[in-house]
Parts: C-alpha cells; structure tokens; sequence
C-alpha cells in the first residue's frame, strides 16, 4: 500500500484510479472468499455439544472479575421443573448470556435465580456461602451424573437427545407454568403457519403455535423476534436463525437444534 | 488507496449489520430506568450534557396530562422545542421548576436561569441536575427507596401505578395555577370492549376511568383517537400499536408495557 499508484497500464479493465490490477486481483479473490464462507454457512451448523451438555451454559458476567467462578446453567436441569415462560418472562432473564443484571444482592433479596420458591433457601439452596460451589464451579458438565434421570423421556436425535415436547404432551414432564403471573387461559391462539422456503426444492416449513406458548409468553416471542404483520418479517432466512435470531434465538441453544430439518421441514427427507 | 478499502469493508460490515436488526430480543430496562428520557435537542450543541428526565418522579406528583396537554410537551424525546430561555419564561419545565414554586412545602430548583449556557464551574455544577448524561451525578430520591412502599407489578418501573394512586399513596396535582383552564372535569364514559382482530385473542376491556385519572379526555381525544364518535370504530391494529401509535404512543414507554397481553386482552371471547 505504500508504492505509489500507478498510472493505468490497460485501459480495457476500466480500473479505478489507484487501483492496479494486482490488487483488483486480490480484492476480487477477498470478495469470492467471502461470498463461499457465507454460502458455506449455511451447511454450517453450529458444533452440537454432548446431549447432556447442551444447552449448559457458564454465566460469567461479573463472576470473574469478583474472583469467583463463573456459573454453571443447566437447561436441562430446569426445563423439566419449569416452563420456558416461568424465567424469561416472569422472572426478566434475557435470552442471551450475561446480557441480564443478576447481582448477588437481587438474589439474596429474591430476584432472579433467588426469587421465592426457587433458590431462596427454603425450596432450594440459597445464595449462601455453603453453596457457592453449586453454582460457581465454572464446569460446563456439572451435575452430569443426573442425565441419567432423563432415560426414561421420549428420544430425539439432536440436542439433549431428548423430544421434549411429546415429553409434555405425553405428560411424562409437568413443568410449573407460572410462580405468580398465571397465564391466561382465554388467550387459545392455536394458528399452525406454513412457511414458504426461501430455496425451490426445500419444502415449507410448518410453525405450529401450540407447543410453543405450552412454554413461552406471546410476548417471548412477539414483537421482538417476529412482528405479528402477516408476510413481513424481514430477513427471516435460515441464515439468521443460524446467526441465532428468530428461531435461532431458541433452537440449537436450547430447544432442538437445526440439525434436525425434518422437525420444521416435515417433508425433507433428513 | 486505504481510503477504498476502508470504504469497502465499512460498506460490508454495514450491510451486514442491516440485515441483523430483526429477530432479536430487545433488553428490557431495568425499573428504574423504564420511562427514562434523555433531552438531546439543543444540549450537546450548548456544550451541556443531555438532559435526564426520569418519568417515575414526575409522576408520582403530577398527572401526565398537566405536562403533556397543559404544559405542551410532545409524546416523543426530542420533539418538544425546549430552550433555556422557554424555561427562563416560565414555559415547559420552568413552568414548575421556576425557583419560586414549592411541592409539599419545599421549594422546587429553578431550571435553566440563563439563555447563555454558562462558563463558571460554579454554575455547570448547578446545570447538570438535569443536564446529568454521563455526568456521574447521584439524583436526590433514590427510586428503591422512593417507591418503596408503593404497590408492586413485574414488569415497567415494577409499579402498580393505578394502585397507588388508588390507595392514596401518591397525591397527583392535575392543574397548575395559571397555566391549566379552570373548570369541572367532565363525566368519563363507560368502559368499552373491543373485538381484537385475531381469532383466539380475548376482547379488550378498555376502561376510561382509569385513564382520565392521569389523562383527562385530552391527553387521547382527538389527536390520539379520533373516533370518539359513537358506532364509528376506528380500526387500529396491534401493529400500529406495537410501532408507537395509538396506545403505543404511552403504552411500551412509560405506562405498563405491552407484556401482559391479558392485562388489556382481559374478557373471555363470547362464544
């Protein structure tokens, strides 16, 4: 970059001034480069963790720095006590990592993970010295051991290896749906959406509501992630879901992940 | 050269942050910062921090309607045309923050006392009361302890504004001297229930005494609703509602936010 330009040698290639064709070469091979990385992503799912590590996560907002470890989360461990709803609507946690103001003190005084019936003590071990290695143990994989308890669950072949919604709607699980805030059992949305593929040849995906607010608030969902304007949800592709927005949010963190097509696709063959 | 590729790769890193601002979950604010306003009109361009208004004090003494009819404040930051020498007259926030007003007995500070933004520190130190962005100023009432004893909700500022004023625990001023008309408030209209557009959504209960405590009729008739003519539905969406209109214009901002659906969807659908 620091030669001098040079003037245009070939006239036909239309150049830009400054621009010598070596480094229109380059600049072209950047561009290639990245358009096959893109493209390539979208085969690229994300790396599955162990079933029973997936969905585990290490929370480390603070922790570090105040010289503690940072604290192991297990969905696992959770999601068969409680529904979705009960913590990332009632109780504020958002749904990206160290994104939520989980202080030492909220919990002591019953916010987050202290909230009353949860970790306030009585129900559950307290934010208490005793305890603090139940959660500050900075192990991805703590409680491991305990996967076992899900045998007995209907299986799938991705994620915790788990098909947590027939759990449910066999009733193998009853998750407590709510601690204070009750749901509203006049709101029946049951629409089941069929969505067009962005590519010919991959058939549309079937959304259905149901299994979804069986867990969630309508506000989880609507209207951060999707508008409620019919056809006008932008950029919607399987691109960003993989970049973990809309469905993304959830699933392959979570909720089953992406690698199972045939879930939302029903028709494809995988 | 460098120029070039700075541009490019900007132009790529723009596009692709275009394309990443749907489908992800906004964070909400914390309570104490849910109706949080920050005044960036003429302040920066003054050589003043942005002003801090905090919705939550104010409204614990006031209704809204005395700012935002009576007074004339906007519905959205930064569309108000404050200036200090507004403020000097005795318009918008001098109209109370004047030096010589008091609430419950003590004195209120006067807002801007000169049109000139001033030079001696002495004074800075004054402005940033509300001139507060990033100034690091610890606020007089503290809001744990200052909503203390109010009645709780989840959600917004955590308080059950209607609640409290409900049960006395805040005593709202409705009408300045010499600023708001004089006169009996009207009779309020009955609650209204709406049909919602989607199947499987209860009905609305609107209720129009709740709001005309903090509203009046004004605050909504005719700018926000103008469909106060009977049999004639105005329709508007949850959509629009979503994006700032119509109930969205306080509803998301400052009053509860739009969380609850059953807190407005409230009656069983009629079979």
């Amino acid at each position: 970059m620091s030669t001098p330009s040079q003037p245009n040698q070939n006239p036909a290639m239309h150049l830009p001034p400054g621009l010598s064709p070596f480094k229109a070469l380059f600049f072209g091979a950047l561009l290639c480069l990245l358009q096959a990385t893109q493209a390539g992503d979208f085969w690229d799912l994300p790396p599955a963790p162990p079933p029973d590590e997936y969905g585990n996560l290490l929370i480390d907002r603070t922790s570090s720095k105040s010289a503690v470890k940072p604290v192991a989360f297990s969905h696992w461990i959770h999601r068969r006590k409680f529904t979705c709803r009960v913590c990332h609507y009632e109780l504020e946690f958002n749904m990206k990592q160290n994104t939520t103001e989980i202080t030492e003190a909220g919990n002591r005084s019953g916010k987050f993970c202290g909230t009353s019936g949860c970790h306030d003590g009585k129900v559950v071990f307290g934010h208490d010295t005793a305890n603090c290695e139940q959660c500050h143990n900075g192990n991805r994989g703590y409680q491991k051991e305990r996967f076992s308890e899900l045998s007995k669950l209907p299986k799938a072949r991705f994620g915790n290896q788990v098909d947590w919604g027939k759990a449910l709607s066999r009733g193998l699980l009853s998750p407590v749906k709510y601690l204070a805030l009750k749901p509203d059992p006049n709101v029946s949305f049951k629409a089941i959406l069929l969505l067009e593929s962005e590519w010919t040849g991959i058939p549309p995906a079937v959304f259905p509501h149901r299994p979804h607010t069986w867990q969630l608030d309508c506000s989880n969902c609507h209207p951060d992630l999707f508008n409620i304007k019919k056809k006008t949800t932008q950029h919607f592709s399987m691109q960003a879901n993989l970049n973990g927005e809309f469905c993304g949010v959830c699933h392959s963190h979570v909720a089953f992940p992406m690698a199972d097509c045939k879930r939302c696709h029903p028709e494809m063959d995988n | 050269m460098k120029k070039l590729w700075l541009v490019l790769i900007a132009l790529l890193l723009a596009t692709g942050l275009s394309l990443a601002q749907n489908g992800v979950k906004k964070i909400r604010p914390a309570p104490q910062n849910y109706g949080k306003v920050v005044l960036n009109r003429y302040s920066e361009a003054a050589r003043l921090a942005p002003v801090i208004y905090d919705h939550w004090l104010h409204r614990a003494k006031y209704t809204c309607r005395l700012c935002h009819v009576d007074l004339g404040f906007a519905m959205a930051a930064n569309q108000t045309d404050i200036r200090a020498a507004d403020n000097l007259n005795g318009n918008y926030c001098g109209s109370c923050h004047n030096g010589k007003s008091s609430f419950e007995g003590q004195k209120i500070f006067a807002a801007c006392e000169a049109k000139t933004p001033p030079q001696d520190t002495a004074t800075k130190q004054r402005c940033v009361r509300c001139h507060a962005q990033g100034q690091g100023v610890t606020p007089q009432n503290d809001f744990a302890a200052f909503t203390e004893k109010f009645h709780r909700v989840r959600f917004g500022n955590g308080v059950d504004w209607m609640q409290t004023e409900s049960a006395g625990l805040v005593k709202l001023i409705d009408r300045l001297d010499g600023v708001s008309a004089k006169g009996k408030p009207f009779l309020n209209p009955v609650d209204s229930t709406i049909a919602p557009h989607t199947n499987g959504m209860p009905d609305i209960v609107f209720s129009h005494d709740k709001h005309a405590v903090w509203n009046g009729c004004e605050l909504c008739h005719p700018d926000l609703f103008p469909s106060v003519e009977k049999n004639k539905a105005h329709s508007y969406s949850m959509n629009e509602i979503f994006d700032g209109k119509y109930c969205g214009a306080c509803h998301g901002k400052v009053s509860f936010p739009m969380i609850e659906c059953q807190k407005c969807h409230s009656k069983p659908v009629t079979p």
